[in-house]
């Protein structure tokens, strides 16, 4: 920028409105060795003290566009950048980063990767230490930051002492010692789990009800955050800014229209508009639970789909109680959809089960981690297991699937001592998938990761390669079979860890915490992978933290707590109990959260998942639709959800836009 | 977890000995010339007397901790001892004095010579070891990067940089333990044998490598976002001056070790 610009710009300023703080022109940026610009033209404006919320499909650049907001890119990361990013007057194509660095302060997504001193208290200073205020002002401004986050009696520990909550906590701190008056969160809470997450929106509550920064938020956890933001705006698929505006203007007037576009919306909003197709009214459109809440109580069910709505969900809450549903709106539908679910509890109890354990004590090193586990699990069941931190979640796994050692006789899987058997004759009956996909491919071609499972079950070299190609079909990555496992995107390393784990024809999936770090549309998509093998028979053990994701999937949830059981029950029934919840570390996902209050319509209340909310039609066949697919999320009809129809459906762009082949790290860094 | 060593615990506040009041560069520059001329020595005295003179000051000026004392008492002494006979038993015996035989096994015998050529070697490094206990049980990494920074005047990006890497080291670790655990449990362990533990090590190093190069881009990327690099110097608030004491350890520590040197010279067998 040029003297005589921001010349002229100083004498508009008294006139005009005040300048934007942050103000982003057609901003488009190419990663060097990708072929496409993500964002491709990308505009919009930020003005002191503003709150907003960008949002966008995935793959639409979001996080390449908050790194290019601080100058980061194009200064520290190689990228081609057309179109201007003006902060303060300062043009970031020319000022250096740590010139902006007191004008954008930021938030990454991995609290580890932002700690590099010893105690809270020199973490904070560090950042003002660079600037080089005197050290009084350094200590003043560290005791201010760690205040407003609420860590200062903390502030002599070790950053590693605290909870993932505490340390992305501790980065706002660092962000806001910089004195900077605007800040950038790029997914602030995707590592963190429930706990944490609510930890870090009080931090940032706080900080806007203070009112003194200005924030652009990249999020997918909407429901926590529509209810501090100003404003919104959208980006498309290509990246191009599509609206900006207030809630109200965007979300509530659009949301359809964002919905269709890929664009992730809150999970509130999201049953409002199903429900708005079953002929409720929502008006306004709710965007919260609690929104949600007082909108439905507010208004009659609708003429005509009450008794539906009833109907469904009463076949939905006794077949996952287990209880045989006394006039079930159509017996075939509802036995075929809840079947599996059924299978739960008594009936579970009755057939052989196919995961068993006595008694299970689980070390690691000297300190018994679990003490005394008991746990039948029957084939083809979705269990989720959930807690809090430290609380053995991934121990019980890891000892179920032979990845730590568990004493012989305490674990038996399809009919053999976890204790005893070999790593091949496991392999054959139960795949493990790790929280970082990368971690378990050991071939350099994404086929000879397949086929490496099929040669130490010694099949000959052509049943190995028909069925690494038959799995390489069945997820989406037949174009991908010569290339380099880490050179595939996010998306696809880990279906392509998914199918290693099962081509050996595992009938058993134990997955931890595979939507970690991950956004939305990922998550989704890989737990309506999940759903889809479950439908094929296939058991599903997985520990993750997304209480939504595990309302809407799984038939089952296994609470544990200090290296026990907890609560182990059909998943409506775990979040029908709010003490329970609350007491095992975890919070209810947004839809328990909204219905479980309603006091009009007492039909909705026991409702969790999208899924079971009343759809469009009420005829009874399209009930049983309804019912069948109790899987999928509305947005996909119901039939995109079979098996047979994965394959198209994975490579849709929509669901696995394949991010431009930037370098690894970055790319990472933006995913 | 609480077992991890942790690189940034400062030494607690009650200890007022006066090594941990010292730089940590005037600690490691009093050792230094003795450290270099022990390479070259050949009997037992010399060893010996640095090693007495080190412990001198690791006990006199150092809070002696259970972890210390086992260090200083037990592993250094008995590493000693092992190294000490094994050379021993390496030792030529047509090159040393075998007139006193201590053990003979058929042809084979072990000499006084051979030992004391032997306890030689053992000693040296056991002293060299002792010396660098004086910086090495009373500095933190923290303390030295900053000594460094001040006084020698390393480039602060590259001391504080070098500072933030401290926090990799348990984070590979731990990373590559579940590396370790993945690729078993995907059946990759290729048998048994030096060439297998190569092959199966090479295995680990792609994803170790490909997470801590994102890790480190990450953590520099936010660094650079916090200003850091910004400017020629940077606000220091922990300031490790070099003071007269300092200059006086090192110059009294040179004195000792000229004096053991000059009385034990030509300092061989």
């Amino acid at each position: 920028m040029t003297s005589a610009v921001s010349g002229a710009e100083a004498a508009t300023a008294d006139d005009l409105p005040p300048a934007p703080l942050l103000r982003v022109r057609e901003l488009g940026i190419r990663h060097d060795g990708a072929d496409a610009e993500a964002p491709a033209s990308a505009t919009f404006e930020v003005r002191r003290g503003e709150v907003v919320l960008l949002l966008g499909p995935s793959g639409a650049g979001k996080s390449t566009l908050a790194l290019a907001l601080n100058g980061l890119i194009p200064h520290a990361v190689p990228a081609t950048l057309r179109g201007s990013v003006h902060v303060d007057g300062l043009d970031t194509a020319t000022t250096p980063v740590s010139r902006l660095s007191t004008r954008v302060g930021m938030v990454f997504q991995d609290p580890d990767a932002q700690l590099v001193t010893g105690t809270l208290q020199d973490e904070v200073a560090f950042g003002p230490e660079n600037l080089r205020l005197p050290v009084e002002e350094v200590l003043a401004r560290a005791e201010d930051a760690l205040r407003r986050v609420g860590l200062w009696d903390r502030r002599h520990e070790n950053p590693d002492r605290l909870s993932g909550g505490g340390r992305q906590r501790l980065a706002i701190a660092c962000a806001l010692a910089m004195g900077s008056p605007l800040l950038v969160l790029d997914e602030p809470t995707a590592n963190l789990d429930p706990q944490g997450i609510e930890e870090v929106y009080a931090a940032l509550g706080d900080l806007v009800a203070a009112g003194d920064r200005a924030i652009v938020l990249v999020e997918h956890n909407l429901d926590a955050v529509i209810g501090i933001t100003d404003r919104v705006v959208v980006l498309d698929q290509q990246g191009r800014t599509v609206a900006d505006g207030t809630v109200d203007e965007v979300l509530r007037t659009r949301a359809a229209e964002l919905h269709e576009m890929g664009v992730w919306l809150p999970v509130s909003t999201l049953a409002a508009l199903r429900l708005r197709a079953a002929e409720w009214r929502l008006d306004p459109l709710p965007l919260d639970p609690a929104e949600l809440r007082a909108a439905l109580d507010a208004e009659d069910a609708p003429a005509g789909s009450a008794s539906a709505v009833s109907a469904v969900s009463a076949a939905h809450n006794s077949a996952s109680t287990g209880v045989c549903p006394t006039e079930p709106a159509d017996p075939d539908a509802s036995r075929r959809s809840y079947a599996r679910e059924a299978t739960t509890t008594a009936a579970a109890a009755a057939a052989k089960p196919l995961i068993r354990v006595r008694g299970l004590r689980t070390r690691r090193g000297r300190s018994e981690i679990l003490h005394g586990i008991d746990l039948d699990v029957a084939a083809g069941e979705f269990v989720a297991i959930v807690g809090a931190n430290g609380a053995g979640k991934t121990t019980l796994l890891q000892s179920l699937a032979g990845v730590l050692p568990v004493p012989r006789g305490q674990v038996m899987l399809d009919g053999v001592d976890v204790g005893r058997a070999d790593l091949r004759t496991l392999t054959r009956r139960i795949g493990f998938v790790f929280q970082n996909p990368e971690h378990q491919f050991i071939a350099h071609t994404v086929f000879d990761e397949l086929a490496h499972g099929l040669r130490r079950q010694k099949l000959s070299e052509a049943d190995v390669r028909r069925r690494a190609l038959d799995v390489l079909r069945r997820f989406g990555l037949e174009d991908k079979a010569d290339v380099h496992p880490f050179l595939l995107s996010g998306g696809q390393k880990r279906r392509l860890s998914v199918g290693t784990a099962l081509v050996a024809g595992a009938p058993v999936l134990a997955l931890d915490e595979p939507t970690f770090g991950q956004d939305r549309a990922r998550a989704d998509e890989l737990m309506r992978l999940l759903s889809s093998l479950s439908t094929d028979g296939t058991t599903i053990l997985v520990v993750t933290h997304d209480m939504q994701l595990v309302t809407e999937h799984a038939h089952r949830t296994i609470v544990v707590g200090d290296g026990r059981i907890v609560a182990d029950a059909a998943t409506s029934e775990i979040f029908a109990d709010d003490d329970l919840v609350r007491a095992a570390g975890l919070r209810q996902p947004p839809l328990r959260r909204a219905f479980a209050g309603l006091t009009r319509h007492p039909s909705l209340t026991g409702i969790t998942r999208l899924a079971d909310l009343p759809a469009a039609a009420s005829t009874p066949a399209a009930r049983a639709d309804e019912l069948r697919s109790s899987a999928s999320t509305p947005q996909e009809s119901t039939a995109s959800l079979r098996s047979s129809r994965d394959d198209a459906e994975f490579v849709r762009p929509t669901l696995d836009p394949t991010p431009p082949a930037k370098p690894d790290a970055t790319g990472e860094v933006t995913g | 977890m609480s077992t991890a060593i942790d690189p940034w615990a400062r030494p607690d506040a009650v200890d007022r000995r006066f090594l941990t009041g010292l730089n940590p560069l005037a600690k490691l520059a009093a050792p230094l010339p003795a450290m270099v001329l022990l390479i070259f020595a050949r009997d037992l005295a010399t060893p010996l007397a640095f090693i007495a003179l080190s412990y001198a000051v690791v006990l006199l000026g150092a809070r002696l901790t259970a972890r210390t004392a086992l260090l200083v008492f037990v592993a250094l002494p008995v590493a000693a001892a092992v190294i000490g006979l094994s050379m021993s038993l390496w030792t030529d015996p047509a090159r040393v004095d075998s007139a006193v035989v201590i053990v003979r096994i058929g042809d084979w015998m072990l000499s006084t010579g051979a030992l004391a050529v032997g306890f030689a070697t053992g000693l040296r490094l056991a002293a060299i070891v002792a010396l660098a206990l004086i910086a090495g049980l009373t500095t933190t990494g923290p303390d030295l990067v900053r000594a460094s920074v001040q006084q020698l005047r390393v480039p602060y990006r590259v001391g504080y940089t070098a500072l933030a890497a401290f926090r990799f080291v348990p984070r590979f670790g731990h990373e590559l333990e579940v590396i370790r655990q993945a690729h078993r449990v995907r059946g990759s362990h290729g048998g048994r044998g030096p060439f297998a533990a190569i092959a199966r090590w090479w295995g680990y190093l792609v994803p170790l490598l490909a997470g801590a190069i994102r890790h480190a881009e990450r953590v520099a990327l936010a660094m650079d976002a916090r200003a850091f690099g910004a400017h020629p110097d940077r606000t220091e608030r922990y300031l490790v001056p070099w003071r007269l004491r300092d200059t006086v350890f090192v110059l009294v520590f040179w004195l000792a070790s000229a004096g053991i040197l000059i009385v034990f010279f030509p300092w061989t067998l």
